[in-house]
């Protein structure tokens, strides 16, 4: 037994050496300036490896240098960029929809570092401005998207409704009136699950006219947002014209899945939505602008980042990748191969000639983004979707949900 | 010299034991004795403060309770119809081979995908097992098994057993295969009854089989993955999480992102079973010096 015990000793004392071994060696071998690591989330199985595959033959065609180029699907890319700093193996360039946390860890490049001056005046102003940390430029706007809303031509038709609604009040009445219909018909399908629920309860929020944060605080639980979660859940619960348990469900297998079996008469989509109901066929749609109680309509628009990582000798390499990918013609054709709107003014305008992005393209101005610059936003992003859903459960509290969000955010804002 | 040459032998799995086993744990373990920035930085150590934090969790008791229900239930049922299917198909009948590898198909799917095709069995619009309930008028409203938070922790279980079940059969039948025709001939002969011969002969005999089956399933039933994240995904909080997704939600999922503090669940979830397994196998092992 005691022989059996200082083996086991030994063999750890080994395995702590190999260890600290293999924690100097990964931080040796970062940038050698031979090779550099891509990693880039993938948006769809079709268009985004080879797009990238494609850019990064091309790049090292022009330098010699070598990519290391991974993709990642969403549901484990935070896991595995986490894994990879965890043992100092920081990827060269990584595109992800949060960067903020990554610029105040120090580990980012601003653009004075690595993009040409042309290639940073050719954003689009409100979205290089949602990739700033304190007022510098570290997240490089990648692509973008906006939400629209849309609604089943059909059982608009049958429920005798002109056309979409643009108030609040009118939205409880056309939702009742689908509902009405009966035959498991549903009159907006409410996705608060945690898969994507900050992004439908922030739609809501701003046509109310209220707002994550005020000035420089949060305020999650101001009077407005109070008054809009009670709506939310009243829709629920008093009128009855959400899918069973709201809170319980998810955007893609849940809402859209609804939507596109033609089952309800409302839902927020985006345009990779558009593209499904377009190939399947099955059901009758139209986009409309949100329906607001604040006068005007307001969207959620999403920015996706890519961040430049700091390693000793990478710099140039990794500015030589950058430019390439943001040269007009590779970002706009892969932002149109994927669906998505642009980030650059040149994009902008190639792409606004497309019928089809129209309706997203129009509602771009208007579109909010969310606070995504604010590193405490990764948290409070993270702690909306695992919790709002709750208070549009039977017996849930609107008031009280808000309230411990709001405390846990001015926690967030104040930790390190 | 001899020594030295014996650990030329055991060399090779010596380096795989190091690597596999020994730096994961020496790495779990330091990784709980750490604070990480939200993005996975090394900010240092802090002792045993993770342990500590990971006590003032609110959602612990739900989560502890829900681990202990989880384990206990898929593996007493699982062990309980395992023993009864295990007895079908060690009988002769026509088609027995056929049943027999139809039994190992839940075992050779991916778990993930099982667990898929699940969510969507149960689903509250889509899901067949409504369509079922509602034609045989078993229930008079479609039920949202996995929305509805009493029901979708016994759903959840019902994929655990379904996915358990073949390994264990497989081990019971082992194990009723072992047991010679002739402790039956002489049950036979002394007038038994069926059921007296079952008790008193197949099911001492069955021991050791049924200790590695309870053994092995909960250790693997603590430790799934698959089912819980994929069936729960929808529902907000932790009010349905084991141990094991809690610590994926509290390193990755949860406003807490915390790889120090998972870690340290991970520790403890590592002690837990130990403990757990050793104290059953002390049971049994007493009982058998008693009787």
């Amino acid at each position: 037994m005691r022989r059996a015990l200082t083996a086991l000793g030994v063999l750890g004392a080994a395995a702590t050496l190999l260890l600290s071994a293999c924690d100097r060696g990964a931080e040796r071998s970062g940038g050698s300036g031979k090779s550099i690591t891509v990693v880039i989330a993938e948006y769809s199985k079709d268009h985004t490896k080879p797009f990238w595959q494609g850019l990064s033959e091309q790049y090292t065609k022009q330098g010699g240098v070598k990519v290391d180029l991974r993709i990642i699907d969403w549901n484990s890319i935070d896991q595995q960029v986490s894994t990879m700093i965890q043992a100092s193996q920081r990827p060269d360039v990584l595109s992800l929809n949060s960067f903020s946390s990554y610029a105040k860890d120090q580990l980012l490049y601003s653009a004075d570092d690595v993009l040409s001056p042309k290639t940073r005046d050719d954003f689009i102003e409100a979205f290089a401005r949602g990739g700033e940390y304190q007022g510098k430029l570290y997240g490089f706007p990648i692509l973008s998207s906006a939400r629209a809303f849309f609604y089943n031509k059909d059982l608009f038709a049958r429920a005798g409704l002109a056309g979409p609604p643009k108030t609040w009040d009118e939205f409880v009445h056309a939702a009742r009136k689908i509902q009405a219909l009966g035959g498991g018909v549903i009159g907006y399908a409410l996705p608060l699950g945690p898969e994507e629920a900050q992004a439908e309860w922030a739609i809501w929020m701003w046509n109310n006219g209220g707002d994550w944060k005020s000035g420089d605080g949060w305020a999650i639980n101001s009077d407005k947002n109070v008054q809009t979660l009670r709506f939310l859940a009243d829709l629920a619960n008093r009128y009855g014209v959400t899918q069973i348990n709201p809170g319980k469900t998810n955007r893609t297998d849940g809402a859209f899945q609804l939507f596109k079996d033609g089952r309800v008469g409302m839902v927020m989509g985006f345009s990779p939505l558009a593209a499904q109901l377009d190939a399947e066929k099955k059901v009758s749609y139209g986009v409309a602008a949100m329906p607001t109680a604040a006068g005007q309509s307001v969207t959620l628009g999403v920015e996706d980042y890519l961040m430049a990582f700091k390693k000793t000798g990478n710099q140039d390499a990794v500015k030589r990748f950058l430019d390439l990918y943001y040269q007009p013609e590779n970002i706009t054709r892969w932002i149109t191969a994927e669906g998505f709107l642009p980030v650059t003014k040149s994009g902008l305008q190639q792409m606004s000639s497309n019928a089809q992005l129209k309706p997203y393209l129009d509602a771009l101005p208007n579109a909010r983004l969310a606070p995504t610059t604010d590193p405490a936003w990764d948290r409070v992003k993270l702690d909306v979707q695992q919790n709002i859903g709750l208070a549009v459960q039977p017996g849930g509290n609107p008031k009280q949900v808000l309230d411990q969000l709001q405390k846990n955010a001015v926690v967030a804002a104040g930790s390190r | 010299m001899g020594r030295w040459r014996a650990l030329l032998w055991l060399g090779p799995s010596l380096a795989l034991i190091a690597a596999v086993v020994l730096y994961p744990a020496v790495a779990l373990v330091r990784a709980s004795l750490s604070r990480y920035s939200i993005t996975g930085v090394h900010q240092g150590s802090v002792g045993a403060a993770n342990y500590a934090r990971l006590l003032e969790q609110e959602a612990l008791p739900t989560v502890v309770a829900n681990t202990v229900l989880w384990v206990a239930a898929i593996v007493l049922v699982t062990v309980v119809v395992s023993l009864g299917l295990a007895q079908l198909l060690n009988e002769d009948f026509p088609g027995r081979r056929l049943v027999r590898w139809a039994l190992i198909v839940p075992w050779a799917a991916s778990v993930i995908m099982t667990s898929k095709l699940f969510v969507w069995i149960y689903d509250y619009y889509f899901g067949i097992l409504n369509h079922a309930l509602l034609a045989l008028r078993l229930v008079t409203a479609p039920v949202d098994w996995l929305g509805n938070d009493a029901t979708v922790m016994a759903a959840m279980i019902a994929v655990g057993i379904f996915v358990s079940l073949p390994f264990t059969t497989y081990v019971v039948l082992a194990g009723l295969s072992a047991i010679p025709g002739e402790v039956y001939e002489a049950a036979r002969v002394d007038g038994a009854s069926a059921w007296r011969t079952y008790w008193s002969v197949t099911v001492p005999l069955l021991r050791p089989a049924l200790l590695v089956a309870v053994v092995l399933n909960v250790i693997y039933v603590f430790n799934s993955f698959p089912i819980v994240w994929t069936l729960n995904d929808r529902n907000p909080g932790f009010a349905h999480d084991t141990m094991i997704t809690y610590m994926y939600k509290i390193a990755f999922k949860s406003s807490l992102r915390d790889v120090g503090l998972a870690a340290a669940l991970g520790v403890v979830n590592v002690l837990v079973i130990l403990v757990a397994v050793l104290l059953y196998l002390r049971t049994v092992s007493w009982r058998e010096a008693e009787a």
